[in-house]
C-alpha cells in the first residue's frame, strides 16, 4: 500500500527484523521438511543467540523448545513475530501481535493479493498501519545478516559478511544470490526479501541501510513500485553517502501479469522510460541483467566512486584490452590513450614490458608478463596523478603465474588505497582464475571473469560520480 | 484452442451433466488429479471453512456453532468451548476431513499385513516403527489376532504403493503375507455414516444402543456430556449449523457468506467431504476389533454391495467398508469393551456367503485421514499429505511429495 514519505515509526522498529531480542515462529512444525521447521533449524544453526518461541497448538516441543498455543501465551516479550501459517490463519496471529506489543511482523505466508485477495491483504495491512506494527511481506522468504549470525526465514544459505545491502521482492533472485555469496565472495551486510511489500516499503529499508555502518551500497531488486515517492525521498538521502543499485523486472508485455502473479506488483501503465525517469530523480544506478546487477554492486559496494575518466587498463591479454575497450566505447566511457592523459607514462611503463607490448591503453605488457612486470606497471599507473582509475586484467598463459600476480595486485592495491582511486580487475580463465577472483574479492578487490563485466562495474562507479556531482549541485 | 482440439468435459459429479455422460458411457466417471471438473483442491477457498476451522478450532472451539451445540447438549457456551479445550488438550478429540477418494482419483488402498508365528516381538515392533515414520502411509494400526497390521494409503498409481511403501519390507523373513484391500465404497467411518453409505443416511451419527452409556461408564476421561458433545460435533446438519461463519470470518478475513456457500458445495451438495471429529478410542481404553470378510468368489458383485449394506445397518459398527479386487471384500470394525462382540460375530457368520472372517484387535495406532496419532511420539495431529501424484516411486531417488521426510530423518 502507498506511502508518501518513510514512516520514521517503521525504521525505528526495522532493527527488530534483523536484530531481535526475541522470535515468535507461528506455524512452526515439528516436522523437519516442513518450512515452520526450518526456520527454527536456520535461526539455531546459524547462531541466532536470542530467545525462539516456537508457536503451534498442536505441539507441546519443536526442536527441542517448548511449544506456546498463541503469541499470548508466551511468558516474555516478543520482538520479531515470524509468520508461516497459512493465510486464513493471518488476521488472527496479526491481532495477537498487537495485544503483545510485538515491534514487528514478517508474514512469510503467500495467498494475498498475488492470487486476487486485494481486499483481505489492505485490510490486515491497514490493521498493522493503526496499530503501528510494521509488517514486512506477505509472501517472502526471510532475511537476516552475517554480522548478527542472524538468518530468519526458509533459506539455507547466510552469505558471507560484506558491503552490499540486498533489498529484493524476489525470494529466488534473493536466494540465488545468497547462494552464490560464497561461491563468488559476494558479501553481504545484510538481506530481505519484502515480497507482496504490503506494508513496510523499500523506501525504509533503504533509509534503514543508510544507517548501517556495515552497508556501502543497497541492491533494490523491483517487481513494482507503490510509492514513487517516497523511493525517491529516500534515494535522495543515502546516495550522497551510499551508492545505489536497482534492477525493475516486470516491464515486458507478459512481465506485467507474470509480476502481479508473483508479486502482486502492479505495472500496468508504466514503462521502462517511466521507471528510468525514477531512477534518474533519485540517483539510482540501473542494472539491466541479474550478473549486472550483482556486478556493478559489489563494484560500488568495495569501490569508491570514478572521479574521472582517465582509466588505465594493464593487461597481459591483447584480447581482453580489445574486449574492454570497444564496451568501454558502448557505454559512454571511451578510454584514452595514454600519451593523451599522461605525456610520460607510456615510456614509463613501457620498462615492464617486451618490446612487442604496446603502451598504448589498454596497455598490453604481453602474455609473458611476470608479476615483476605486473607490479611495474600498476605502480607507475597507480601513483600518477593524471590516471583516475587502474583496471587490471590476467590471462593465464603457460608462463603466468596467476597466484604471485594476484598477490602482486593486492599489494599494490594495498598500498595505493590512500589515493582513493578505484581499482578493478578481470582474470579470465580455468579454475586458477576463479580462485584468484576469489582471493581479490576477498582483499576488498571487485574482480570479474569476464571483460564485460568488469567494465560495466567501472561504468557504474564513473556514473555514481557523476550522480554525487549532480546532487551536490542542487 | 487449436482448430481440432476438443474441449474439456463440461460434465460436474453429482449433477446432470454426468447423468448425460452416462448415456454415452456404461461407467461412472472417476476423479483424476485436482484437475477433475466439479473436484477441488483442499486449498481451495471453497475449503476455507473447514481450513480455518481445522487451523484454529485447538485455540478457539467456538468455530463450531455454539447456539447449536449448546441446545443440543444443554450446556452453557462456556461451558461446551471449556470441555472442547479439554477434549483437545488431553488428544481425545482430533478435527479432520474424510475425501471421497474415488471422486477426488486417489485409489484408497487397505493393506493387511501377517507375520509368521512366533516372530520376535523386537521384529514386529522394528516393522511398526517403519509404519510409523512411512509419511506415505495414511491410515495404520497394528492389531493382535490373525494379521498384525492394518494399514492404508491415497495413492493413484499401485506400482507406487508396491514400489515405494510394500516393497521395501514384503520379503522380510518374518513377513507371512500382505493383502492388498483397495476401497470399493466407503459407508462408515468414526461413527459417521460416508458418502457410500445408501439410502438417506449420508453423514448421520451411529452409535449402537447403549454404546455411549457404556463408553461413559467404561472409563473416566470422557463423561457423557463430553460424549453428547462429540455426537453433537459430528451431527447431521446444515453447514451453517456446523460452524459459526461469523468467528470464522472474524479469525481469518474471510468473506462468511462465500466460506459457507463454499462448503455447503463441497459437503453437503457434491458430497466429497466429510468433516468430523475423530475419537481417539485407544485413549479411552478401547480396542477396535475387526473383521475382515471373505465371501466366496462366486457371490456376484450386487449381492455383495447388500451384504455390505446389511452390516453396515448395525450400529455397533463404527467403521464399515467394502473392498474391491481383493481377497477379502469387507471391513467392519467395533469396539471389545463396550460391545458384544460374539454377538456380532453370530451375526456376520449368519451369512452362508461368508468363506472366511479374520480377526483381529488393534492396540496401536500410527495415523489416520493423513493426521499423525501417536501423541506418545510428540506428533499429535502432525498432518503429512503425501500423494504421489505426478511421481514415479518406481524410480529409487526419484522426486518425492515435497514435504515427506527421509527415512531416517
Amino acid at each position: 500500500m502507498k506511502i508518501d514519505a518513510p514512516r520514521q515509526y517503521v525504521i525505528d522498529n526495522l532493527k527488530y527484523a534483523l536484530n531481535p531480542s526475541s522470535i515468535a515462529v507461528v506455524g512452526a512444525s515439528r516436522y523437519s521438511s516442513k518450512v515452520g521447521y526450518k526456520v527454527i533449524e536456520g535461526l539455531k544453526n546459524w547462531g541466532y543467540k536470542g530467545t525462539i518461541y516456537p508457536v503451534n497448538p498442536r505441539a507441546n516441543q519443536i526442536g527441542g523448545l517448548r511449544a506456546y498455543k498463541t503469541i499470548l501465551d508466551i511468558p516474555g516479550p516478543v520482538d520479531l513475530v515470524f509468520v508461516a501459517v497459512p493465510a486464513h490463519l493471518v488476521k488472527m496471529v496479526l491481532e495477537h501481535a498487537v495485544t503483545k506489543k510485538a515491534k514487528i511482523v514478517v508474514i512469510a505466508t503467500s495467498a494475498f493479493k498475488e492470487i486476487g485477495r486485494v481486499d483481505l491483504q489492505d485490510r490486515l495491512t491497514q490493521f498493522c498501519r493503526d496499530s503501528r506494527l510494521p509488517l514486512i511481506g506477505p509472501n517472502l522468504v526471510g532475511m537476516g545478516s552475517p554480522y548478527l549470525n542472524f538468518n530468519c526465514g526458509f533459506i539455507p544459505y547466510l552469505p558471507i559478511k560484506g558491503p552490499v545491502a540486498m533489498i529484493s521482492q524476489s525470494g529466488a533472485n534473493l536466494l540465488a544470490a545468497l547462494g552464490a555469496s560464497k561461491t563468488t565472495n559476494f558479501g553481504m551486510s545484510f538481506f530481505v526479501g519484502l515480497g507482496n511489500k504490503a506494508d513496510v516499503d523499500f523506501s525504509e529499508f533503504i533509509v534503514y541501510a543508510e544507517n548501517d555502518s556495515n552497508t556501502k551500497c543497497l541492491a533494490i531488486y523491483l517487481e513494482g513500485m507503490d510509492s514513487p515517492e517516497a523511493f525517491i525521498k529516500a534515494c535522495r538521502s543515502v546516495v550522497p553517502k551510499k551508492p545505489v543499485v536497482t534492477i525493475k523486472v516486470g516491464g515486458s508485455q507478459i512481465g506485467v501479469k507474470a509480476a502481479f502473479a508473483h508479486t502482486a506488483s502492479e505495472n500496468q501503465g508504466t514503462s521502462d522510460d517511466y521507471f528510468d525517469k525514477i531512477f534518474e530523480q533519485c540517483g539510482a544506478i540501473r542494472a539491466t541483467t541479474w550478473q549486472e546487477f550483482l556486478d556493478i554492486s559489489l563494484a560500488l559496494g568495495m569501490q569508491p566512486e570514478l572521479k574521472g575518466d582517465r582509466i588505465v587498463m594493464i593487461t597481459n591479454g591483447g584480447g581482453s584490452g580489445l574486449l574492454s575497450c570497444d564496451h568501454f566505447e558502448r557505454c559512454g566511457v571511451p578510454m584514452h590513450e595514454l600519451k593523451v592523459m599522461s605525456p610520460n607514462l607510456g615510456q614509463r611503463i613501457r620498462t615492464y614490458m617486451p618490446m612487442f607490448g604496446s603502451p598504448l591503453n589498454p596497455v598490453d605488457i604481453a602474455g609473458t608478463a611476470s608479476p615483476v612486470q605486473y607490479k611495474g606497471a600498476l605502480r607507475q599507473a597507480m601513483r600518477d596523478s593524471n590516471v583516475d582509475m587502474v583496471y587490471c586484467s590476467i590471462c593465464p598463459t603457460a608462463v603466468t603465474d596467476v597466484p604471485a600476480v594476484v598477490d602482486v595486485a593486492i599489494e599494490m592495491y594495498d598500498t595505493y588505497k590512500y589515493l582513493g582511486k578505484p581499482f578493478v580487475m578481470e582474470c579470465q580463465g580455468g579454475a586458477e582464475c576463479h580462485e584468484a577472483i576469489m582471493k581479490l574479492r576477498d582483499h576488498g578487490i571487485p574482480a570479474y571473469p569476464t571483460p564485460e563485466q568488469a567494465v560495466n562495474a567501472i561504468v557504474a562507479l564513473r556514473k555514481y560520480a557523476k550522480i554525487k556531482e549532480k546532487l551536490a549541485k542542487r | 484452442m487449436p482448430e481440432n482440439a476438443k474441449p474439456a468435459p463440461a460434465y460436474l459429479l453429482g449433477t446432470d451433466e454426468k447423468q448425460k455422460w452416462m448415456g454415452d458411457y456404461f461407467f461412472a466417471p472417476r476423479g483424476l488429479g485436482f484437475l477433475e471438473p466439479g473436484i477441488v483442491g483442499l486449498d481451495d477457498a471453497k475449503m476455507s471453512a473447514y481450513n480455518v476451522a481445522k487451523s484454529s478450532y485447538q485455540i478457539h472451539p467456538e468455530v463450531f456453532n455454539m447456539d447449536y451445540l449448546s441446545k443440543a447438549v444443554g450446556l452453557g457456551r462456556d461451558e461446551i468451548i471449556q470441555r472442547m479445550h479439554r477434549l483437545y488438550d488431553e488428544h481425545l478429540i482430533v478435527y479432520v476431513m474424510n475425501p471421497a477418494v474415488s471422486v477426488y482419483g486417489w485409489g484408497l488402498y487397505y493393506w493387511l499385513v501377517k507375520l509368521r508365528e512366533g516372530t520376535a516381538p523386537e521384529t514386529k515392533a522394528k516393522l511398526a516403527e517403519w509404519f510409523q515414520d512411512k509419511d506415505d502411509i495414511c491410515t495404520g494400526y497394528e492389531c493382535k489376532g490373525d494379521f498384525d497390521f492394518f494399514n492404508g494409503n491415497h495413492m493413484r498409481v499401485i506400482d507406487n504403493l508396491l514400489a515405494d511403501v510394500i516393497e521395501p519390507w514384503k520379503n522380510n523373513p518374518e513377513v507371512e503375507y500382505v493383502h492388498l484391500c483397495p476401497i470399493r465404497r466407503c459407508l462408515r467411518e468414526s461413527h459417521i455414516n460416508m458418502f457410500d453409505f445408501s439410502g438417506e443416511g449420508y453423514r448421520e451419527v451411529v452409535w449402537g444402543k447403549d454404546e455411549l452409556a457404556k463408553l461413559a461408564k467404561h472409563q473416566d476421561k470422557m463423561d457423557m456430556l463430553d460424549l453428547k458433545i462429540l455426537q453433537a460435533l459430528n451431527a447431521k446438519r446444515p453447514m451453517e449449523e456446523v460452524f459459526d461463519f461469523k468467528v470464522l470470518s472474524e479469525i481469518s478475513g474471510l468473506d462468511p457468506k462465500e466460506m459457507l456457500s463454499g462448503i455447503k458445495e463441497l459437503v453437503e451438495t457434491k458430497r466429497i467431504i466429510v468433516p468430523l471429529f475423530h475419537l481417539n478410542f485407544m485413549k479411552l481404553g478401547l480396542t477396535n476389533h475387526v473383521f475382515v470378510i471373505r465371501l466366496f468368489q462366486n457371490v456376484p458383485c450386487c449381492r455383495k454391495a447388500q451384504i455390505t449394506d446389511e452390516l453396515s445397518r448395525i450400529a455397533e459398527f463404527n467403521t464399515i467398508m467394502e473392498f474391491s479386487d481383493s481377497f477379502y471384500d469387507i471391513i467392519a470394525w467395533a469396539y471389545n469393551e463396550v460391545n458384544d462382540i460374539k454377538a456380532l460375530k453370530e451375526k456376520i457368520y449368519s451369512y452362508s456367503e461368508i468363506e472366511d472372517v479374520k480377526e483381529a484387535d488393534m492396540n496401536r495406532m500410527f495415523r489416520r485421514w493423513v493426521c499423525r496419532l501417536d501423541d506418545q511420539n510428540g506428533f499429535w495431529e502432525e498432518c503429512m499429505f503425501t500423494d504421489d501424484f505426478l511421481q514415479d516411486r518406481t524410480e529409487k531417488n526419484g522426486v518425492r511429495c515435497c514435504h515427506a521426510r527421509k527415512e531416517g530423518e
